[in-house]
């Protein structure tokens, strides 16, 4: 080996490439800057501020963080309807005057207090919202000319009061446990914060209000003809967020028990960075509750950070509104670009050394070149698109998948006439019988599926356990490929890769990464569990006669595997053949005690050569369009033999694939091999002079007919 | 240093600072299938060097140089036959003839020059190469340009000029009489044709996908064709004027990434059998070990048109300045693949497709007349 390949092989080995593209494909990657940004603000802040970390400034923090945090939250229910409201501030603002004006000056009951705030945020946030839902006005100059009248409001009313709120004084326990009391030893503000913060996510991320709420935001329109309410969405937003406002307005006038004329000034601002820097999205659609929380904390604690630093109050501001200006840039570019880079980065190619091809021009060779199939009986020309499998049942009708969706049957002996026998949606691939006659296939991007005699498809399985270390959610069958049964009716079928689509499996070449898996489904307890995982593009499976054990292909790798579900090997895995001059796909049992085996395509030195310098294929797969990538040779067809042992007995080949390039499935019955390919148009059928004229695999697996 | 930093940054980004990416088949190149619809006259694996001579035509078949003398098949169709054959005792690389005049570039041994009256020459002078020879074209009968393709391998070992980026092709002017040769260009990229204008020496650039228009002393040098979708081969004149000029293989983006990637390129070099490189080809798909692209890639049992390959058939008509008029193209799933040979005789333009081993006929009236 040479020395970087020794290399290549490493750093394939342990350094797992393929995980940033699925972390960067998770839904949480959004929140993964602002909660580092949130870390190290922490970190640096607790290291150079003394008493950072102390009981009573965390308790203020607290404090604060649960009216900001309020803030902050209405802000982000409007931005996540596609709305803006600079409103908060002047609302908050407005509550906290109105708040000290009844404990104080009229000394009412707390909670008539508290029910009048909360009735005065709906009033403001009703205004707001007839404006903007329903008269479908601007909302960033509407909720800006309120911002304006509600400050006036203050201003008059508080130039009035001011004295008598100044000289009034609250005795009200309630008052006081609001303000400064604690439930448990957390402060009462931030248990009522984290009720409606919990109350909030709940409704956002799990209930049917908070998904249409996304959706106005997200896509106004399709959310309208989804048939959405979007005017009263939007008005609730306004509604929601001026209460939770006055709330914290309320919480303020009972922590501090008093006002000035610079209450609230500048709270929008701080508001609207904190909701933009959790990555909340302008736009809309895009928003959470941990994003406004991971924002509020980012910008209280630098604002806090910076005041004890002894920045003046101007500079503060100066500095968070260039955060927020760094904070809008970073949100769109990473908008703009996050599908990109994903695009980019998650192919991710790895090592693979494959043992010489054998030469199949060499004298002997098991593989000599011929052109058996190229003169084959054509079946079904240009009437179905796509049989990856064949499979004939005793009457001899043939059964074939179409990418249409469709299974579609062939009546026998001539095949000439043929019907649908199911439609099932997508594209059909491995099938097998089971003992009662139920056809089993095999279904790419849906899963594993079982159609009766009688044409009722019956959906078996289509998610199996998800694997613990597994970034994706790995649950969901994205390819399940080919089926095989054991005597006991258990099912056994490959999935080819948990990384890409059917469409995209040439991707998964390109990466050549144990992706793939053989999974097993018991129709006696309808549980599926993964029976065995990481194989490299599992395909073929089909059962030995033994009862205990499968032979299955894994198609990169260019290798046949014989695994142990049962007896005395059971669990064991022994590799039969490693070095085919091809990529296996389908197994399926020959009529002498054989086995049929498919190659899809063929090896060729300079894609073996690509196999082994990974960083090459993944600068092709970045420069290079896809329609110019290099490719397993698949414009040739070749199905050759094999015994148990390994040993390869036969070879049929044409050459240059006029009438069957990629073969991916063949089936012997009576006499005949069937041949299908799943980017074909036709089903091939090639007489077998030596085989059994009588030999029809079901009898074989299930005995003759009772 | 800050070239360095450049091709980094290019390469994390993904874009192209030296002209790696394909042009387009468009304009006088727009594709067709013309070359798969004219009729056939010979079908001979490897035929190379077509030539007029008087009636005949000569071509060359590795060592040997056979005659081919028009008549007409059983069916009336005009077809040609070997009349004549004679071996050289090592590969024919190229072949000129102007009047009774002939020179041959035979590998090893150089140019040999027949004339009327004389005996067979070798031209011998110092620091021509022997080997290599691409293609030769008389000025007059006297003189003789030659382009030497590449001084490091043989005529016959192209890929590997190309794959190893070599540019030690020369071009030179050869006095029939005192026996002396000239130096007129160096350093080029496997030079593949040359053919004589009014005003300027044509020479084909295989490698940078240009056409040279260089002074008839080698003294200027200027582009009469330059960022070609195809690498251009040999240059002969039209009768009705201007020219033909064959490609005699296409450009591919994954060949052009292949370029860039020098430990990939080196270790393909060394270890693998050029037939199965990953490099443009007079005829591709003859074997399964070949690479193929994913567009290339059979659905529904057919191989389109437009998928990516390493091998095609492109003929291009060129005015008096080399300025493209038209194009005769045989495209992926075409049959007249690696036209490395043109020559004009009774009217017609016979294309030798040295890939595909066939030679076919291009009628330029008829064909106008059709268009």
């Amino acid at each position: 080996m040479a020395s970087n390949d020794t290399l290549a092989y490493l750093r394939s080995r342990y350094l797992p490439d393929h995980l940033i593209g699925e972390v960067l494909s998770k839904r949480w990657i959004d929140n993964a800057i602002p909660f580092s940004a949130l870390l190290l603000t922490i970190a640096v802040l607790g290291s150079i501020i003394p008493d950072f970390f102390s009981a009573s400034s965390l308790s203020d923090l607290a404090r604060q963080f649960a009216e900001f945090g309020l803030v902050v939250l209405a802000l982000t229910v409007v931005m996540i309807s596609g709305g803006i409201d600079l409103s908060v501030a002047s609302v908050f603002a407005l509550s906290v005057l109105l708040s000290l004006i009844g404990v104080n000056v009229y000394e009412l009951p707390i909670p008539v207090v508290l029910i009048g705030i909360l009735a005065t945020g709906m009033a403001c946030g009703a205004i707001n919202g007839v404006l903007v839902g329903y008269l479908r006005l601007r909302a960033f100059l509407t909720t800006l000319v309120s911002l304006i009248i509600f400050r006036s409001i203050y201003e008059i009313v508080f130039l009035r009061m001011s004295t008598s709120i100044m000289s009034g004084f609250s005795m009200s326990d309630m008052w006081i446990f609001i303000g400064e009391g604690t439930i448990l030893g957390v402060p009462t503000s931030l248990v009522i914060t984290a009720t409606i913060a919990l109350a909030w996510h709940l409704v956002l991320s799990r209930m049917r209000p908070g998904w249409r709420l996304t959706a106005v935001g997200g896509a106004r329109r399709s959310a309208f003809n989804a048939g959405i309410n979007v005017r009263f969405m939007v008005f609730l937003t306004y509604v929601a967020s001026s209460t939770m406002c006055a709330l914290a307005g309320f919480l303020f006038a009972a922590r501090l028990g008093s006002t000035g004329s610079d209450t609230g000034v500048g709270l929008e601002v701080q508001a609207l960075t904190a909701a933009v820097l959790g990555g909340t999205a302008i736009g809309g659609g895009r928003g959470s509750v941990s994003k406004a929380i991971i924002g509020a904390l980012l910008v209280l604690l630098l604002n806090n950070g910076l005041i004890n630093l002894g920045i003046s109050g101007p500079i503060t501001s100066t500095i968070l509104g260039a955060i927020l200006l760094f904070a809008v840039f970073i949100d769109m570019r990473w908008q703009k670009h996050r599908h990109r880079i994903l695009a980019k980065i998650y192919v991710s190619p790895a090592y693979l050394k494959l043992p010489p091809a054998p030469k199949v021009d060499a004298p002997g060779s098991p593989y000599a070149l011929n052109d058996k199939l190229r003169s084959v009986e054509i079946i079904g020309l240009g009437e179905i698109e796509g049989p990856e499998d064949v499979i004939l049942d005793r009457e001899d009708n043939l059964y074939c998948g179409t990418r249409h969706g469709d299974i579609v049957r062939f009546f026998g002996p001539d095949h000439k006439r043929s019907e649908v026998f199911a439609h099932i949606g997508g594209h059909p691939l491995g099938m097998q019988f089971d003992r009662t006659g139920n056809l089993l296939v095999c279904i790419g991007g849906m899963g594993l599926f079982q159609v009766a005699p009688d044409k009722t498809v019956t959906k078996l399985t289509d998610e199996t356990n998800r694997s613990w270390a597994s970034v994706v959610d790995d649950s969901r069958l994205r390819l399940a490929d080919d089926v095989d049964v054991a005597p006991d009716g258990r099912i056994y079928f490959s999935e080819a890769t948990i990384r890409y689509e059917q469409e995209d499996w040439a991707t998964d070449a390109l990466e050549s990464r144990p992706s793939g898996r053989m999974i097993c489904y018991d129709p006696r307890t309808g549980k599926t569990h993964t029976e065995i995982p990481k194989l490299v593009f599992a395909n073929g499976v089909t059962m030995c006669r033994d009862g205990q054990s499968f032979m299955f292909a894994e198609s990169w790798t260019c290798s046949i595997s014989r695994y142990y579900f049962d007896g005395p090997k059971k669990g064991k895995i022994e590799r039969v053949i490693s070095d085919l001059p091809g990529y296996p796909d389908n197994i399926n049992r020959a009529s002498d005690g054989n086995f049929w085996l498919a190659l899809l395509g063929m090896r060729g030195p300079a894609l073996d050569l690509a196999m082994r310098m990974p960083g090459f294929r993944k600068r092709m797969a970045r420069r290079v369009a896809p329609d110019q990538w290099l490719y397993p040779n698949i414009n040739t067809g070749c199905v050759v033999k094999f015994n148990e042992k390994g040993e390869i007995l036969d070879s049929l080949w044409d050459l240059g694939g006029q009438n069957h390039p990629m073969i991916t499935s063949m089936r012997e019955h009576r006499g005949w091999l069937y041949l299908g390919g799943v980017s074909n148009n036709r089903i091939g059928r090639y007489h077998l002079p030596d085989a059994d004229p009588d030999w029809c695999a079901q009898d074989e697996y299930w005995g003759p007919r009772a | 240093m800050i070239n360095a930093l450049k091709r980094a940054w290019a390469n994390f980004r993904g874009f192209d600072l030296d002209g790696g990416t394909v042009p387009p088949l468009d304009g006088p190149l727009r594709p067709n299938a013309k070359l798969d619809t004219l009729p056939v006259l010979l079908r001979m694996d490897d035929i190379d060097n077509l030539t007029a001579q008087g009636d005949h035509v000569i071509c060359s078949l590795h060592n040997d140089i056979l005659t081919l003398s028009p008549t007409r098949s059983e069916g009336g169709a005009q077809t040609f036959e070997v009349t004549g054959r004679r071996d050289c005792g090592a590969t024919v690389t190229s072949i000129a003839s102007t009047g009774g005049h002939l020179a041959l570039a035979v590998d090893g041994k150089g140019i040999v020059v027949e004339r009327p009256g004389e005996e067979p020459r070798t031209i011998v002078a110092d620091g021509l190469p022997k080997n290599c020879i691409t293609a030769m074209t008389f000025a007059d009968a006297d003189t003789l340009f030659v382009a030497v393709g590449s001084a490091r391998h043989a005529a016959s070992d192209w890929k590997r000029d190309l794959m190893t980026k070599t540019a030690s092709g020369s071009v030179w002017r050869i006095d029939l009489k005192t026996g002396g040769a000239t130096q007129l260009a160096s350093d080029l990229a496997f030079p593949s044709g040359i053919a004589v204008s009014a005003k300027s020496l044509l020479v084909s650039e295989a490698w940078r996908h240009r056409v040279l228009a260089l002074s008839q002393d080698g003294s200027q040098q200027g582009f009469a064709l330059s960022g070609l979708p195809a690498y251009p081969g040999r240059i002969i004149p039209a009768a009705s004027g201007g020219f033909w000029l064959a490609m005699f293989a296409p450009r591919n983006p994954l060949v052009e990434f292949v370029l860039k990637e020098d430990d990939y390129r080196n270790r393909m070099v060394e270890t693998i059998d050029p037939a199965h490189w990953i490099a443009p080809s007079l005829l591709a798909g003859r074997s399964f070990l070949e690479p193929i692209q994913g567009g290339t890639r059979k659905k529904l049992n057919m191989l389109k048109p437009w998928s990516p390959t390493f091998s095609t058939g492109l003929v291009v008509r060129c005015d008096e300045t080399m300025g493209m008029l038209h194009s005769y193209h045989s495209r992926a799933d075409g049959e007249v693949h690696g036209v490395t040979s043109l020559c004009e005789t009774g009217g017609y333009l016979l294309v030798g497709a040295r890939g595909s081993g066939k030679i076919v006929a291009i009628d330029e009236l008829t064909q106008q007349a059709m268009a």
